[in-house]
């Protein structure tokens, strides 16, 4: 699979009833890309993270994630959906980190990374726990194997949430407002984690409103709009000489 | 003048003339009541101890501990099985299930149990077998429905509606967000449901289960119409010849409120068990993890 860790979306469209969030959305981000996406809220941004994951399905549109369909598969007339089973098996190779952790507080920190692995691939418990442990010492954890989530800090929470994502070694990861429920005294060592991981070539797309990240870390920047891609481009390109009136109006408010 | 430091005196709450009336009506009832009770000759204590372990009321009251356990586990069972499909996105699926839990809650359990044990009256015969084949046996509904599988059948079918709305009410306590994570891993339907979503249901689920233990245990006695010798029943049985009324419901009533406070206790230790996934407090001794990789490396 050469293609892996790619994304592609021509013309996306997605409404929530008579709501549309998405109205024609293109993205095209290479494998191993950092990209940032930024934009008021309900411009689409999250939504058009969720329907990478397949959290949301889109209504039209081409959407293909490591290289192949996601979700449906094409025939001469339609896009039909895949099986639970199919599906599932693309989002393995998808992982998501969410803007509330959502860790699962019925387990420790090492089950939540363990998770994965064991309860959907089927991996061996004791090299899973071994994986585990070596994944959270990554995001510098070591130790704190045993804690339940609500044990720990919402910074420590959102990295353990990062190493499960992590446990299933997918091509892709997604980071929707990772930092945005943090305390600001712990948004930094969040933001290490994912820098450390920027550097191991994994393909990244990261909404957030943390301008600093994106112009460190960054390759590319999409700034969405009401449903649109407004402007994209390098990263501190964007931040620094933004070319569209709208990109101008916002990045002056938050910078 | 003060005779010892201010700072130091104690806060005195007000006690109100009402709150004396409380206490002096509340001890002159129980005093009252208590004198009664032990005075009375017809309350008969010596009868109520005599037949207080009679055999037959042991047995009654077994009885009365197997329709309870028996109807409340196959309940549960049911009613899980409703409260998934309930929350089924296949509209005729959820919309089935509504059926059921309104009609078996919108009807006294008393009229269940009497249908149940007529129901030969509708169906004559239950054939089990392929449809439109001669394939299958018929059996004599009479025969099938005896008093005690009546009783069983109506119980159980009852209290599945009830654990329905229980579990249902566990499963949407859970946030959307587990959900999300759960499908997000690549979790499959049915993993999402037992790994992440029935565990962290429990706490809801379990003290609201245990009332209705209790309740189901109370309940049982309604089946005596039925002619099921459970505790009820049995008590029944043996006033119904010896004209000793009260003191064999006395019996039988001292027997509940033994059971009833004997359940209460695991129900009380259950509840603390499953508040306490919740709280910040450690749940086992932690282990310390000696990891020699460096802080901060990715493999």
């Amino acid at each position: 699979m050469s293609k892996d860790g790619t994304i592609l979306a021509q013309k996306i469209r997605k409404s929530f009833g008579p709501k549309t969030v998405l109205k024609d959305i293109n993205l095209d981000i290479a494998s191993g890309e950092i990209c940032c996406i930024i934009g008021p809220s309900g411009s689409g941004k999250s939504t058009i993270l969720r329907c990478i994951n397949g959290l949301e399905t889109v209504d039209s549109g081409v959407l293909k994630v490591n290289g192949e369909d996601f979700g449906y598969y094409e025939t001469p007339h339609a896009y039909h959906a895949h099986s639970p089973k199919k599906l599932a098996e693309q989002r393995t190779r998808v992982g998501m980190v969410f803007q509330s952790f959502n860790l699962f507080p019925n387990m420790t920190a090492q089950e939540n990374v363990m998770s994965g692995p064991v309860l959907v691939k089927g991996a061996d418990k004791k090299e899973a726990a071994k994986r585990a442990q070596e994944l959270l010492t990554s995001v510098g954890l070591a130790g704190f194997g045993d804690y339940y989530p609500a044990q720990l800090s919402g910074g420590q929470q959102q990295r353990v949430a990062i190493a499960r994502s992590l446990a299933m070694e997918p091509e892709i990861m997604l980071f929707d407002e990772p930092t945005s429920a943090l305390d600001p005294e712990k948004v930094g060592e969040v933001l290490a984690v994912m820098k450390e991981l920027a550097k191991k070539g994994m393909t990244m797309v990261v909404v957030t409103h943390e301008m600093g990240f994106a112009r460190e870390v960054a390759d590319s920047l999409i700034f969405m709009d009401d449903g649109y891609v407004v402007e994209r481009g390098d990263a501190r390109e964007v931040l620094s000489n933004p070319q569209e009136a709208r990109t101008q109006a916002f990045l002056q408010q938050v910078l | 003048m003060s005779s010892i430091d201010s700072a130091l005196k104690p806060r005195l709450r007000l006690r109100t003339p009402a709150e004396y009336a409380g206490w002096v009506l509340s001890i002159l009832a129980g005093i009252g009541i208590l004198v009664s009770v032990l005075t009375n000759p017809n309350f008969k204590w010596g009868t109520v101890a005599q037949y207080f372990t009679h055999e037959s009321i042991l047995r009654g009251l077994m009885l009365t501990i197997f329709l309870t356990l028996a109807s409340m586990a196959l309940g549960t069972l049911l009613g899980l099985g409703l409260a998934i499909m309930r929350s089924s996105q296949v509209k005729p699926v959820s919309i089935a299930a509504n059926l059921y839990i309104t009609l078996f809650r919108g009807t006294p359990v008393l009229v269940q149990l009497i249908f149940w044990f007529n129901i030969s009256a509708l169906y004559p015969n239950l054939t089990i077998g392929i449809p439109f084949t001669d394939i299958g046996t018929a059996i004599d509904m009479n025969a099938l429905m005896a008093p005690i599988t009546a009783a069983l059948v109506g119980l159980t079918l009852n209290e599945a509606a009830y654990m329905a709305e229980i579990i249902r009410g566990g499963f949407s306590s859970v946030g959307k967000g587990q959900i999300e994570a759960a499908d997000s891993l690549g979790m499959s339907a049915g993993t999402r449901m037992r790994k992440v979503i029935i565990p962290q249901a429990m706490p809801s689920i379990i003290p609201a289960t245990g009332n209705q233990v209790i309740g189901m245990f109370k309940g049982t006695s309604l089946v005596s119409v039925l002619g099921v010798a459970e505790l009820l029943q049995s008590a029944q049985l043996i006033y119904a010849r010896t004209y000793e009324t009260i003191p064999l419901l006395l019996v039988a009533s001292l027997w509940y409120l033994v059971m009833t406070l004997l359940l209460s206790y695991p129900q009380s230790k259950l509840e603390q068990k499953y508040s306490r996934a919740t709280s910040r407090l450690p749940r086992k001794a932690k282990k310390v993890v000696v990891l020699t990789e460096p802080e901060g490396t990715l493999r």
